[in-house]
């Protein structure tokens, strides 16, 4: 989004990244109002973040078009704040400038114009990608020609931004002011205090043990891209599979009474950010496609955030993902869902080096996208072999068995 | 499996379907003594006999009119026009009389009308021409295009099979210019769309001698992957393999040995627009011969037809875009 | 190979052939005389709207297609032009159905698809024709080579007029037929008027001459005698089956109603028609029937009647369904032909 002093069109002054960490700022005050001139580097707005207040100078001189977000108001790194209708050449009483030869239809200012612009012309892939995932197109970044925002570029955007649930919501809350410094204290909300009740009920109940296992995530990776989708649907599909040939761990266990279903009903586990966490049910997903399945899960997460959940959407589960891979976590210990039997917890995907087998069998490294599987499960009803061999089921699919 | 050029695979494949059924018969011009203007049934009038390898008179209307005769009697004539453009001269009873009479009537019409089609070898306006969507725009005619010495025979025997009405495009440049394995004996390939090569980043659809012009084109192209799809079929399209390939790719480079205006590639870019819209990353780009006849002197020729040159720019500047 | 061309016409000739049964000579009456009534009941259809389109008849030339057809075997086949309805009524084609047919019915032979006479019921042995005049030569031709190189006595016959001769498929069946020696019989139907070309603007040399250098025998029969055309049909198919090769009928007859309904054919001198009209096809064989002894006014009440039936049935029948518009462009399996159940003598066993 950078812009040359020299430049003619519209510029946009945009939210810069202040700070590697930062991902989000806030207007504090603006410096200029629509009409206004500026000249570049002329300060336009104050904007504030966790880590710095700063001023922000105009990338062009110009005169300001348009004001996009109010002072107070919270927007992502990379979004525009302001649009100013660039031209050095023009004096305010619109006439040339001495010494300015005059612009004329057709030359290549109007080009420049179509160019600084074709970052917005988005191609219906893009849009139905960016749709489907709730995805802020201004956020992301085009490597396509003029800056055109490509497939590429916002699958990309889809799988470090946004991509697995359970991360931030693509819905952004107003952002409430913060006490100024006082410590935070007060009593637990209701839906972090049932929370607390069921996994304390669990780990008092079952038997909790966990086994983990490594898989290389190359073909999820690719199918992935191809598909449009996050890993997650992905590792579910696979996760159902394996729960058909394994159905002792898609099990409830009720005091004495172990009952084996035949059919799966997948909970996600759904971040609600500081509110908490909610399990809403896949129902019926051994009946569903990988692409299926990512609809359902957005579509459940989506009304989760919302708080449009019914009671029976959040019921009946017969095995539960969580995936809070997102923030680089390596291992976990969930806690099972009762009164499921085991809980899959799906880490961060991270490119590490690997032995393989080269070409003629010897052994190689390569740099493989690795992910750890974490199962919990319940030694009441079943012992660690299982829940290596269903890890493995699990493996051996998401590897390049049958998908 | 032994490796023959795709000739030898037409043979292969028609010599096979005689063999096993009494009912299929080949006519056409200097297909007996002389074994046909390429050599296809070289040798078939020893093993099969003047009934079965028919020399016809100098007149095409006359070849397809009397196949069609012949297949509502019950048999199932495989027609050979000598050159594709001479087809022209058929057209009537192709279009009129064969394609229509299953809709009119009920009546099916079991022929293989084969063309060596396409140019590259200074044939000049007559002998060069791709008539293929000729044929895609009536109604009740197959139309299928093999590129390989497999599908060449794999369809061919399909098309015989057929209860209708096959016009099989066969290219003269790939004649002897293609060798690859073929499955002896029986060998029947479906009328739909191959993956020739895997890809997610462009798709290249493609039917004919141009599947070889795409994978040539896109083998090494700064490391991209670019799915080749060989359509095999024109009629029927395989509109569910089409419509995966750029749903995979969003990017798509059609290609024509064909006049452009109203080519294959015309029908597969309308399908796109209209069918995988939210799919596309790019526009559909096109590349084709554009509407001039095929003219003789080789550099004249070599300046219309699609080479490898074009499509790979094309496809680079579409992975561009 | 002996050669006969321009067999004269004679007008006057009355002597019975001796093939001809009693009862075949009723039914070529009666055959005539249904082809003339479901004619007429269409052309009412028409002007009643219920005949979409536009429509063609045969009104006088009934002879050319009920004789020709009277003499062929059931496992023969036909390739019929649209102004031989009779041919199709005597391989069976009940007068519903055509009447169906010719309303764009459900019912009819195309279910729809095609009007007129533009059908062929393949059951029953016949190919429908195209507007193409003559593609359907070429057709009969690759129907004789079929029964050749499958070495059966079987027999292709089919009709077209004098406009087409002047086309290249013309040539190229007639050469092809020649060159092979075909089991084909080509009947020439000679109307005179090509919509409103006259013959002279047609050919220079009369197109049986043509035959000759083809290779095989041209004649020329007089095309509104019933018996005539039979007969001169009869010595064609034994020639063909006998592996003799192909004979050009040419039957000369005259269209008495315009191209179409829509035309009045004004162009066509009066004299012309009166003349013609004195030899009106029916009237000949309704004159020889009754000198059997037959009670012609009884049979001609007895096919008015069958028409009225069938022209109520066919009303009554629904019209196609427009879901059903774009089924069946393509086979999904071979349909054989069949060789219908036709009530014709079956003299040619």
């Amino acid at each position: 989004m950078s812009s040359s002093r020299t430049e003619t069109g519209v510029v946009d002054v945009v939210m810069p990244q202040l700070g590697v960490s930062v991902v989000e700022g806030t207007v504090v005050e603006w410096r200029k109002a629509v009409g206004d001139r500026v000249e570049a580097d002329e300060i336009v707005v104050e904007v504030s973040t966790d880590k710095i207040d700063t001023e922000i100078p105009a990338p062009a001189a110009g005169v300001v078009s348009e004001l996009l977000v109010g002072a107070g108001e919270t927007v992502a790194v990379g979004m525009p704040l302001a649009r100013i209708e660039a031209g050095d050449a023009l004096t305010d009483d619109g006439v040339p400038a001495e010494g300015q030869p005059p612009a004329s239809g057709g030359d290549d200012a109007g080009a420049e114009a179509t160019g600084n612009g074709a970052g917005r012309r988005l191609s219906p892939v893009v849009q139905r990608i960016a749709a489907d995932h709730a995805i802020d197109l201004s956020e992301v970044e085009g490597t396509g020609r003029d800056g055109r925002i490509r497939k590429q570029d916002v699958l990309a955007h889809v799988e470090t931004a946004q991509a697995p649930l359970h991360t931030e919501s693509p819905f952004r809350p107003e952002s409430v002011p913060k006490p100024e410094s006082a410590p935070v204290g007060g009593t637990l909300s209701r839906m972090r205090r049932t929370i607390g009740e069921h996994m304390k009920r669990s780990l008092e109940t079952a038997a909790t043990c966990t086994t983990w296992i490594e898989v290389d995530m190359s073909r999820v990776e690719r199918e992935r891209a191809a598909l449009g989708l996050t890993a997650l649907p992905l590792v579910a599909r696979a996760t159902i599979d394996a729960l058909r040939e394994h159905p002792q761990l898609n099990a409830w266990l009720e005091d004495e009474r172990h009952t084996v279903h035949d059919d799966v009903h997948l909970g996600i586990a759904v971040s609600l950010d500081e509110d908490g966490l909610i399990v809403p049910v896949v129902r019926d997903a051994h009946d569903l496609s990988p692409e299926g399945l990512g609809r359902r899960i957005r579509d459940l997460a989506r009304r989760a955030r919302a708080g449009e959940l019914t009671a029976d959407e959040v019921r009946g589960a017969t095995f539960t993902l969580t995936n809070p891979g997102q923030y680089g976590a390596l291992m976990a210990t969930p806690v099972i869902s009762q009164p499921q039997v085991a809980i899959l917890d799906i880490e961060a995907i991270i490119k590490r080096p690997v032995v393989v087998a080269g070409p003629d069998g010897e052994d190689a490294i390569a740099i493989r996208p690795m992910c750890v599987l974490g199962l919990s499960w319940d030694h009441r009803a079943l012992d660690g072999v299982l829940a290596a061999r269903f890890l493995s089921a699990v493996r051996r699919r998401l590897e390049g068995g049958p998908s | 499996m032994s490796t023959l050029t795709y000739l030898q695979a037409i043979s292969d494949g028609l010599r096979t379907e005689m063999r096993d059924d009494d009912r299929v018969f080949v006519m056409g011009q200097d297909v007996g003594a002389f074994g046909g203007a390429f050599k296809v049934t070289d040798g078939f009038l020893d093993e099969f006999g003047a009934d079965r390898v028919m020399d016809t008179p100098l007149a095409e209307s006359g070849i397809v009119g009397t196949a069609v005769g012949a297949a509502v009697a019950g048999l199932r004539p495989v027609c050979e026009m000598q050159f594709a453009d001479f087809v022209a001269c058929g057209f009537d009873q192709l279009v009129n009389v064969a394609g229509k009479m299953h809709y009119r009537q009920g009546l099916s019409v079991n022929i293989t009308v084969r063309l060596p089609s396409g140019g590259g070898f200074s044939g000049g306006p007559f002998h060069s021409q791709n008539p293929e969507a000729w044929f895609m725009h009536a109604p009740g005619l197959k139309v299928v295009a093999p590129s390989t010495p497999e599908d060449a025979k794999g369809l061919l025997t399909t098309a015989i099979r057929d209860p209708n009405p096959v016009v099989f495009c066969e290219h003269k440049n790939l004649y002897r210019r293609v060798k690859g394995e073929v499955p002896a004996g029986e060998h029947a390939t479906p009328f739909t769309a191959r993956v020739a090569r895997e890809g997610d980043d462009l798709v290249v659809i493609a039917y004919g001698a141009m599947v070889h012009t795409a994978l040539e084109a896109t083998e090494d192209l700064d490391g991209a992957r670019v799915m080749v799809l060989d359509l095999r079929s024109l009629v029927p399209l395989d509109e569910e393999a089409i419509l995966a390939a750029v749903h995979r790719c969003s990017k798509v480079v059609v290609v024509d040995e064909a006049n452009q205006t109203c080519a294959a590639g015309a029908q597969v870019a309308a399908l796109i627009a209209q069918r995988a819209f939210e799919d596309l990353d790019g526009p559909v780009v096109r590349v084709a011969t554009p509407d001039v006849p095929i003219p003789f002197s080789p550099p004249l020729e070599q300046a219309v037809l699609p080479d490898v040159e074009r499509v790979r720019e094309a496809c680079r500047e579409l992975l561009a875009y | 190979m002996s050669v006969t061309t321009s067999v004269p016409v004679d007008h006057r000739r009355d002597e019975p052939p001796e093939h001809l049964t009693r009862a075949d000579r009723v039914g070529l009456l009666r055959h005539m005389l249904l082809m003339r009534a479901v004619e007429e009941r269409a052309m009412t259809l028409y002007r009643q709207g219920k005949v979409p389109g536009s429509f063609y008849d045969g009104h006088g030339q009934e002879a050319v297609s009920v004789g020709p057809a009277w003499a062929m075997a059931a496992a023969d086949r036909l390739c019929v032009l649209h102004r031989d309805l009779g041919a199709h009524l005597v391989r069976g084609v009940q007068p519903a159905t055509i009447l169906a047919q010719y309303m764009g019915r459900a019912a009819g032979v195309t279910r729809g698809r095609d009007g007129n006479v533009h059908f062929g019921d393949h059951r029953t042995g016949c190919v429908g024709m195209v507007s193409m005049l003559p593609d359907m030569m070429l057709v009969a031709t690759g129907l004789a080579m079929a029964f050749k190189l499958r070495g059966q006595q079987r027999c292709a016959l089919t009709w077209f007029g004098d406009g087409s001769t002047s086309r290249g498929d013309f040539h190229e069946a007639l050469n092809w037929a020649g060159v092979q020696r075909l089991p084909v019989v080509f009947v020439l139907e000679n109307n005179q008027w090509a919509y409103s070309t006259p013959t002279r603007l047609q050919f220079a040399v009369d197109p049986v001459e043509r035959a000759a250098v083809y290779g095989f025998p041209g004649v020329v029969v007089d095309g509104n005698d019933v018996e005539a055309m039979f007969e001169a049909m009869r010595i064609a198919r034994r020639r063909a089956v006998a592996g003799e090769g192909p004979t050009l009928i040419e039957a000369m007859t005259m269209r008495m109603h315009g191209h179409a309904a829509h035309d009045d054919q004004r162009y066509v001198p009066a004299d012309q028609l009166a003349a013609w009209r004195e030899r009106d096809p029916i009237d000949r064989q309704a004159a020889r029937v009754a000198a059997l002894g037959v009670d012609v006014d009884t049979l001609r009440a007895e096919v008015t009647a069958q028409v009225d039936e069938a022209a109520r049935e066919a009303l009554a029948s629904p019209m196609p369904d427009p879901a059903d518009a774009t089924d069946g462009v393509f086979a999904t399996e071979e349909v054989a032909m069949g060789d219908g159940a036709a009530p014709w003598s079956g003299w040619s066993r």
